[in-house]
């Protein structure tokens, strides 16, 4: 807790941690000494006061109404120090010449001030919101800003064409590429500066909505009650989104020590009338249910398959095990997805994204081009095997060269 | 990056009249002037601006005005006198003057 003090400056009040304040009045102190005996001594310094309260202006906002004393600092740098104007007559005073340098480092000081501290690095990230299967693709899609139908169809053709390899890349990025949970990963999946700015702007933006809500309520009740209410309901949305990006942090902290990832972190609700969050909230949870009791029976299935191979003992296509174990992921998904594409409409309701409809002709979109793999499959597998087939015959003597290559290597260094 | 600071004081006796000649271009505020020097090597603050204009305006070389602004508190604009403007012409005829004489010199 600092002291503010206020001062005047060209006739608007500004408020000032008292270090800002001290530094101002030493610099307009030394000013007023260096213009000693100018007839214009009290212009100029008027003048200055206009320039430093001009300069201000910048610093403050309606979030942040006292000055400190690094943006003093910062605008003192930029007034530089006063000459008095006489040519000449101080011998110490190198004019403009050795002002230039510090006039140019501070402009580009004050360049630099407003932009993020440090480039923002992209990551690559799986991100669960509108993901078909894992959001593998829908991470690659934010990742490289394209659209992500256009990167799972091209998973899909590639998975064609290279016969089911892409799908196996698929699984092992989706073990490997950890998932973007909180709001610094999501920011960093996009490539975007996470700092104090971004958290201002979503300040800014929930306390416009909040002012929006508080002028509906204002319409409706001009009573001191209301403001009152608004303003403890302003003063809980703050606390609370305080608390949301702690907890975030400290989760991000976490999974970076122990590698275990936090819990999806809800970004704020927007009211939403109680029934609907209520009813919203049933069939999420509902279908959340259903997902997870259809993955853990496809485990199980997988599992099967693997082991005995045989899904359950039960094998109606003669396929070889790596096609079984495509067909078994295409089932999963295709009763998996309509379920997930629901959800997912559903879910950014609740969270209040503008994009509900778009999650859903997402799932649509998504299920489409499995059918249309599954068609593939069932229709031409002749050929799919055929190529594979040819791939592994074609692969077999590499595959026992390196193996040869192998043995004697390790039964040489013994 | 340190400079010989006999350049330095060249350039103090040169700033007046850069100032006076922006000046006459057209009606401007301090901040104008600040924008035209910095991407020079007269770039200046206001700390020597202020008592720059306001000696030469009691020099009477130039004059203000207070004129609103379309954003924030009314600004002063300066212009320059006729006084300034005979005195620019000056400058201007010695610096032609100075100029060949240097140019004569030497080569």
């Amino acid at each position: 807790m600092r002291p503010v003090i206020s001062v005047s400056l060209n006739g608007r009040a500004y408020q000032l941690e008292d270090d800002a304040h001290a530094a101002l009045a030493e610099y307009l102190d030394s000013a007023a000494r260096e213009l000693a005996g100018n007839p214009d001594q009290a212009e100029i310094l008027d003048d200055l006061e206009h320039a430093i309260a001009d300069k201000l202006e910048r610093c403050l906002n309606p979030h942040k109404t006292v000055v400190i004393r690094s943006e003093i600092e910062q605008v003192i740098r930029e007034m530089g120090p006063v000459d008095s104007g006489v040519a000449g007559a101080s011998p110490h005073d190198s004019g403009p010449a050795g002002e230039a340098p510090a006039g140019s480092g501070t402009a580009a000081g004050a360049g630099s001030s407003r932009e993020p501290d440090e480039p923002a690095s992209k990551r690559l990230y799986q991100i669960s919101d509108g993901a078909l299967i894992s959001g593998v693709c829908k991470g690659i899609s934010v990742y490289l800003d394209i659209d992500v139908t256009l990167v799972r169809l091209l998973f899909v053709i590639a998975a064609v064409l290279t016969g089911g390899l892409a799908i196996l890349v698929y699984i092992v990025m989706m073990f490997i590429v950890p998932y973007a949970n909180t709001a610094e990963e999501h920011a960093a999946a996009r490539g975007l500066p996470f700092n104090a700015r971004v958290l201002v702007e979503q300040a800014k933006l929930k306390a416009a909505q909040l002012a929006d809500a508080a002028a509906q309520a204002a319409m409706h009740n001009r009573s001191r009650e209301a403001r009152m209410q608004w303003k403890a309901e302003w003063r809980k949305a703050r606390a609370q989104w305080r608390q949301e990006r702690r907890r975030s942090r400290a989760q991000w902290r976490a999974y970076r020590w122990t590698g275990i990832p936090p819990a999806t972190a809800s970004p704020a609700a927007p009211p939403l009338p109680p029934l609907a969050h209520l009813i919203c909230g049933l069939i999420a949870a509902a279908l959340g249910l259903v997902g997870a009791l259809v993955t853990v029976a496809w485990l199980f299935a997988l599992f099967s398959l693997l082991t005995t191979g045989a899904v359950f003992g039960w094998m109606p296509f003669h396929l070889p095990l790596w096609g079984a174990v495509i067909a078994l992921l295409l089932i999963y998904l295709a009763v998996e997805s309509p379920v997930r594409a629901v959800r997912h409409a559903m879910v950014p309701r609740f969270y209040g994204y503008p994009y509900h409809w778009y999650a859903f002709w997402d799932g649509l979109v998504g299920l489409a081009l499995l059918a249309l793999a599954l068609w593939y499959v069932t229709h031409h597998g002749h050929d799919l095997q055929n190529s594979f087939d040819s791939l592994q015959q074609n692969l077999q003597p590499a595959w026992h060269q390196f193996l040869l290559a192998w043995q004697t290597l390790v039964h040489g260094t013994h | 990056m340190s400079e010989d600071p006999k350049l330095g004081a060249l350039r103090k006796g040169f700033l007046e009249f850069l100032v006076l000649r922006i000046i006459r271009g057209s009606k401007v505020y301090v901040a104008d002037i600040l924008k035209k020097l910095a991407a020079t090597d007269f770039a200046t603050q206001e700390g020597t601006l202020y008592p720059l204009l306001s000696r030469l305006r009691r020099e009477g070389l130039l004059d203000y005005q207070w004129q609103e602004s379309e954003a924030g508190p009314p600004r002063k604009y300066y212009r320059l006198t006729a006084a300034g403007e005979r005195q620019l012409a000056e400058f201007d005829a010695y610096w032609v003057r100075l100029n060949q004489t240097i140019d004569s010199m030497g080569s």
